[in-house]
């Protein structure tokens, strides 16, 4: 009985030994190697001192090694923590802090970067992956890692609810969240998803999406659960849709899975003519909506391929799926999200908790076995985030608020209408525009600011920020853009910033944002965008 | 200014917004995150308006767009062969 995530791997490596699990840039691991690997990492993590409960940051770019690292900490009894390569030191900080992190797991190519965390978190002991000089922190390189002898990982007495890993987030009030997952939601989810999907050992995924964002669960929880192999795609093929598109042709990729983003820049600029996907039998969308016109195109161009939109926050995983019929000309709507999947309930509620009638307008609420146990740390964001219904007298049934609107169309299916909240997402990626406000406000010579997100003819969504100085001040909007990157991921610093000496008001003095949207929105028409 | 020099400006000024940066020839321009999928589409107008040479989809590849030589080297013969 598999009901640990890692313990997909072992079954795998049993069933297909020489069969690939992973491959990166053309270089393979099969699952019997990955079997090995991840014993060696895991004994290494506990003789460094890693213990059931503890939290393991991953901090690689894409690479073989990202999955030697997930499988290796958990089982080491620990939950992983990816660490976005691409985020500013300062973040980083705050999320190795947050859960209290002192073991990293990394890669030569990282090493200044590693340099710099170390002289920012003092909790930090050990790093796996590279050689350290000139430092109290421990290391260990790779080759060590591998060079020792093979056994199995430590024996622990771990449970299906413990934690696998956590996932941050951003928060509203500047502070990433930490979703906390356990082998149960994990693997609830591979097993759904790779039913939904049917995929099997023949399967071929693509990893489109980083390790912190969490439609990489798919590629890296149900491949591994079905013994497929997962072609995890470079950093930069993700930028150039014509090396992509080719890479999808040359690994024969069965399953495709990632934002509408890449599909649309393959659709537009990867010289699709010229390649062939044809071993291309699935592709999955999700976190955020598909332009209808890219969609129906890229679905005339692929004929044989299956589409389906896939939704659901990272706290649930995924909990809906619409499998996208053939799209009339004549049709310029969203598709829907679709219907909840087996064993799941939803609910549609007012601002009151009340369900709406079918038909009306209001929240998702979701109850899965895909379910995060709550935010790390955060007790208050846990409750908010949960709604908790009644049962059998004095229990509970514990529903996920997604914070989104839907409604129910007439034959079931649900239609994603947009946030409850000032949420947005930039190429799939989730940002509170109070978190982009709060870091503003935190530059000395900012008084006031206001953000808002604008969507494009592509589909695409940027962010923009307003901000008045404070007297005197003579920062400019570079330098604003410069001080925002030092804080924020890089899909949050906003594409523009504009300084102005005043904002619109509305009558009780608050900043009128959506009077500033709508002015941005007149200017972007004016400029041709 | 060459051509290398030009590309480095626009990357750390134009996109990064980081003018003090340090860019090498050599460095891995996709895998930094100096150069997003939407900063690739400004790279390559910029490119095209400074140097005249039309730059068709197909060839905007890893091999002609990796580094700051890569590209160099890719216009320098576009150029030549007109």
């Amino acid at each position: 009985m598999i009901y640990l995530l890692p313990q997909a791997v072992d079954q795998s490596a049993d069933k297909y030994p020489d069969h690939e699990a992973m491959r990166f840039n053309g270089q393979g691991i099969t699952y019997a190697e990955l079997a090995r690997r991840t014993d060696k990492l895991a004994r290494l993590l506990s003789v460094q001192g890693v213990r059931k409960g503890d939290r393991v940051g991953i901090y690689l770019n894409k690479s073989l090694e990202s999955a030697v690292a997930i499988y290796g900490i958990m089982k080491a009894g620990a939950a992983y923590v990816p660490l976005d390569p691409l985020a500013p030191i300062s973040r980083l900080k705050l999320v190795i802090e947050d859960c209290g992190i002192r073991h990293i797991v990394s890669h030569p190519p990282k090493a200044k970067s590693i340099q710099e965390l170390i002289s920012e978190c003092p909790g930090l002991e050990c790093v796996v992956g590279l050689a350290l000089t000139e430092t109290s922190v421990r290391s260990v390189t790779w080759e060590a890692v591998n060079s020792l002898p093979s056994g199995s990982a430590p024996a622990l007495n771990l449970m299906e609810h413990d934690l696998a890993y956590i996932m941050y987030t951003s928060g509203s009030t500047g502070k990433p969240k930490g979703m906390m997952h356990t082998h149960y939601s994990g693997l609830s989810y591979a097993k759904m998803a790779a039913d939904v999907y049917g995929v099997t050992h023949q399967d071929r995924l693509s990893n489109h999406s980083p390790l912190h964002f969490d439609m990489s669960t798919f590629d890296y929880f149900s491949g591994p659960l079905c013994g497929a192999t997962t072609i995890i795609i470079p950093e930069a093929y993700t930028k150039l849709p014509a090396s992509l598109s080719k890479l999808v042709q040359d690994e024969r990729m069965t399953i495709w899975y990632s934002v509408p983003f890449a599909l649309i820049q393959m659709l537009l600029n990867g010289v699709m003519a010229e390649r062939d996907w044809s071993a291309l039998r699935w592709v999955l969308f999700g976190g955020e909506p598909f332009t209808p016109k890219h969609l129906r195109a890229l679905m005339q161009r692929l004929p044989q391929t299956r589409f389906s939109n896939v939704y659901g926050p990272a706290e649930v995983n995924q909990c809906t799926f619409y499998h996208v019929p053939p799209q009339p000309e004549d049709k310029d709507e969203q598709v829907p999200i679709g219907r909840v999947w087996a064993n799941s309930e939803g609910l549609v509620v007012d601002e009151n908790d009340q369900p709406v009638q079918p038909g009306e307008v209001g929240e998702l609420l979701v109850r899965t076995p895909t379910m995060m146990r709550g935010y790390w740390g955060r007790p208050d964001l846990t409750e908010r985030g949960f709604y908790r219904r009644k049962t059998l007298g004095y229990l509970e049934d514990i529903f996920y608020r997604t914070g989104d609107l839907v409604q129910e169309l007439p034959d079931g299916e649900l239609l994603f209408l947009g946030r409850k909240d000032r949420q947005v997402k930039i190429r799939g990626y989730r940002v509170e525009l109070d978190e982009v406000e709060t870091a503003l406000s935190r530059h000395p010579q900012v008084d006031e600011n206001a953000t808002y997100a604008l969507p494009l003819a592509d589909g695409n969504a940027v962010i923009e920020a307003v901000v008045i100085l404070k007297p005197g001040a003579a920062v400019t909007a570079m330098e604003l853009k410069g001080h925002l990157a030092t804080h924020l991921p890089p899909y949050a610093v906003p594409e523009k910033i504009l300084l102005m000496s005043d904002f619109p008001r509305t009558t009780s003095g608050k900043i009128d944002r959506r009077a500033l949207k709508e002015q941005a929105l007149v200017a972007l028409d004016g400029a041709g965008g | 200014m060459d051509i290398k020099e030009q590309i480095k400006q626009f990357i750390i000024v134009e996109l990064a917004g980081q003018p003090g940066l340090a860019l090498g020839n050599d460095d891995d321009l996709l895998l930094s995150g100096l150069v997003d999928s939407l900063g690739v589409v400004r790279l390559i107008g910029f490119l095209e308006e400074q140097t005249g040479v039309n730059i068709p989809p197909g060839e905007i590849t890893i091999e002609n767009f990796g580094t700051v030589n890569a590209m160099a080297a890719y216009l320098g013969a576009k150029v030549v062969s007109g």
